[in-house]
């Protein structure tokens, strides 16, 4: 028996959102982590753009990947905050 | 057996449970994800909540445990029925040793998937000190299949001590040493992170610290206790 396949409608604001939660998490400048989510979202807006369907580990890996290059502390906690326990 | 032997093994004990992880990475998610969503006052009530959620519940097994002996017993169980906890302690050291973390890079521990995500997403979803307080008790929980064998020592040295609240009073405040620690850590600057990035670097340290403590407490029962 296969597994249920769960589908989310991708949104601008979604990925933005979590960004920034990770960055008020790590008590970085709001302006700071504001710009930061813009910048990746929009990265992921035009990446996301001409795929019909994404797994939810490919974008979490582009974001990760994304987030390297302009805040590593943000693309350590996105990649590893559920790995704590 | 004298108060200063119990007191030595309260302490002993009292250092290897605080070495545990559940409990502390509990506490960092907790942190964690309560900064993304609330006001650092919230977040603070929140830590606190845990901590005294994790410390109850701790009190309550080892003070339990006493009781039974007490009242079953009427006092310690014999010296020799002490191999029982120095088997488990070896038992524990093993497991510390070779299987507590998940292999990769974080700090994910052998417990079932479905534990470890429940408690992620209780952790995640904390919104008021009610929960905060019961998630920490649930942590200490989970580490019960390790912690049990502690508990039993220290609720059998309680039985043999003059002043036991007081004996079991250091105990919890040593068992709790880790977490306020992080409170103190998280209030003076550092954030969970940077807190979960010590704990990713020192894994290994953690791991032969606590099985370490475990094969210590069993040469130091076996020495004290059984011979």
């Amino acid at each position: 028996m296969g597994r249920k396949r769960i589908t989310y409608e991708y949104t601008h604001d979604g990925i933005k959102e979590s960004i920034l939660r990770h960055a008020k998490s790590l008590r970085l400048p709001e302006g700071w982590g504001e710009q930061v989510a813009e910048r990746v979202a929009k990265a992921a807006d035009k990446w996301i753009d001409d795929k019909d369907v994404v797994t939810e580990d490919d974008l979490r890996n582009f974001i990760s990947k994304e987030l390297d290059d302009v805040s590593p502390d943000i693309a350590f906690a996105y990649r590893n905050h559920d790995k704590i326990i | 057996m004298s108060d200063l032997l119990n007191i030595a093994t309260i302490v002993l004990a009292g250092i290897i449970q605080a070495s545990l992880q559940l409990s502390l990475g509990g506490l960092v998610l907790l942190y964690y994800s309560s900064m993304g969503h609330h006001k650092r006052r919230k977040t603070r009530y929140l830590a606190k909540s845990y901590i005294w959620g994790a410390s109850a519940i701790s009190f309550v097994i080892v003070c339990a445990g006493a009781f039974v002996l007490q009242n079953t017993l009427g006092g310690p169980i014999p010296h020799g029925w002490m191999m029982v906890a120095v088997g488990a302690l070896i038992a524990c050291a093993l497991v510390m040793l070779l299987g507590y973390f998940r292999d990769g890079n974080g700090t994910e521990l052998w417990l079932p998937k479905s534990v470890s995500r429940y408690i992620t997403r209780r952790a995640k979803t904390a919104n008021d000190n009610v929960e905060a307080f019961s998630l920490g008790m649930l942590s200490a929980f989970a580490e019960l299949p390790i912690t049990i064998v502690t508990y039993f020592i220290v609720a059998n040295c309680l039985v043999g001590v003059r002043m036991p609240l007081a004996a079991a009073l250091l105990y919890i405040v040593i068992v709790a040493t880790p977490m306020i620690a992080l409170k103190v850590g998280i209030k003076t600057g550092r954030n969970a992170i940077a807190v979960q990035q010590w704990r990713i670097r020192n894994k290994g340290f953690v791991k032969l610290f606590a099985s370490s403590g475990f094969a210590i407490m069993a040469l130091f029962i076996v020495a004290f206790w059984v011979l």
